[in-house]
């Protein structure tokens, strides 16, 4: 799978610099585990991260750090090797990123309805923004809304076209608070997307207006 | 968690330290790898003392940086080592140099320790897994680290401190746009501009 649409470099920055909540963390490691381009991007940023730090002078460690820091060698064990998972094609497996979260499962996902077509799952054990998986059906046209602040939501299945394009599994959509958007899903399966967002969506229009209450995740 | 409280900021711009030693060796990333390679092959604890003591302080001000108070920052600095030492035979100089290698430890264990997210080592751990294709591979080994090192220094002052409060006081870009009163927009586009000068320093890369 090669993604077409990716996270923004900015956000990538973010991720570098540890500067992430974890809600948003979780989407960019999912993409980040498909797409070879943000990797190398990430790698980049932790590179200018890893040199900016060694061009600072340091903060003086504590007078007993070396002898604690020798006095704890001889008990550390050695790795030598990681364990890597084996590679699993099995279409019901969710990204690993999400697991702690959602389960590894989609057959065992338990969907809450949201509105007319669209159901969604808040995700478990996230103490910073709001991480959701959404599924809504094809050939749907979700509301006009626009975000109080920042959105990242990656395509797991099905698709969506909106101003911005075509977003397909994989692909993300990094959004600041200015862009009003109005996604179509795709015909043919309902589309799953995991969004993290920092404030809840706010939508224009009566129905919207109707749903927004609902959507306070 | 928000990270809200005012810091001073961290030190002027890229304060050069003084030489440490006759040589520049200590400014030369093979000269890092050598002593972590002697580590993992004869667990030599010189020179993992010596890569402690330079390290050490630099991943300390990273770590206070973060917001992790004097103690805590202490403490995760010898983790941080302590993985060095426990990890030294998986070090790939040609996938990150010492430095980057362990500025991501330092950060990793600053996310589950001290912000409580539970499952960043997990996450990162998962994607470190993850076989990079050739030019990842290559990123450092292309790295011209005096280039870098000059682009860093060239950057517009406006410019540095923003990349400074986003690396060094990990603060998303709207707590930087807020307490700088710009508009997002502008803290975005200035860390971009700064990103493309820093890796076209970098070797080529895009």
């Amino acid at each position: 799978m090669k993604p077409h649409h990716h996270i923004d470099e900015t956000t990538l920055v973010s991720y570098a610099a540890g500067a992430l909540s974890e809600a948003f963390a979780v989407v960019v490691a999912a993409h980040l585990a498909l797409c070879d381009e943000c990797r190398k991007t990430l790698a980049q940023a932790e590179n200018i991260g890893g040199h900016l730090m060694r061009l600072q002078a340091g903060v003086p460690l504590d007078d007993t750090a070396v002898a604690r820091m020798l006095a704890r060698l001889p008990e550390a064990g050695r790795e030598t090797a990681q364990a890597g998972t084996p590679a699993r094609h099995d279409p019901d497996v969710l990204p690993p990123a999400l697991w702690p979260h959602f389960g590894p499962s989609y057959r065992a996902l338990r969907w809450r309805w949201l509105g007319p077509g669209v159901h969604y799952i808040r995700g478990a054990a996230i103490d910073e923004d709001h991480l959701m998986l959404l599924r809504v059906a094809p050939g749907r046209c979700l509301p006009m809304h626009t975000h109080g602040g920042s959105e990242l939501t990656m395509i797991l299945r099905g698709a969506y076209d909106d101003s911005l394009g075509h977003f397909a599994p994989g692909d993300v959509a990094d959004l600041d608070s200015d862009v009003e958007h109005q996604p179509v899903t795709a015909p043919g399966v309902p589309c799953v997307c995991v969004a993290a967002t920092d404030a809840p969506l706010r939508f224009s229009g009566w129905i919207a207006r109707t749903l927004q209450p609902l959507f306070r995740l | 968690m928000r990270f809200d409280v005012q810091r001073p900021h961290v030190l002027p711009l890229m304060a050069r330290r003084m030489p440490q030693s006759a040589t520049q060796a200590i400014d030369d990333p093979a000269y890092w790898s050598g002593k972590v390679r002697a580590v993992a092959v004869g667990r030599d604890v010189d020179a993992f003392i010596q890569v402690f003591s330079h390290f050490g302080p630099r991943l300390k001000r990273y770590l206070i940086g973060l917001n992790a108070d004097d103690a805590q920052a202490d403490e995760l600095v010898q983790e941080t080592m302590l993985k060095l030492w426990r990890r030294a035979e998986l070090f790939d100089p040609a996938r990150a140099s010492v430095t980057t290698w362990l500025f991501r430890i330092a950060r990793n264990l600053f996310l589950d320790r001290v912000r409580g997210q539970r499952h960043a080592l997990a996450r990162q751990e998962a994607l470190d897994l993850i076989e990079g294709d050739d030019e990842v591979d290559g990123a450092e080994q292309l790295l011209d680290v005096a280039r870098l090192e000059r682009a860093i220094q060239g950057l517009p002052p406006p410019q540095a401190r923003m990349l400074r409060m986003a690396y060094f006081e990990a603060k998303t870009h709207a707590q930087i746009a807020e307490e700088l009163s710009l508009p997002l927009g502008t803290v975005k586009s200035s860390i971009r501009r700064s990103f493309a000068r820093l890796k076209a320093a970098m070797g080529g890369c895009r």
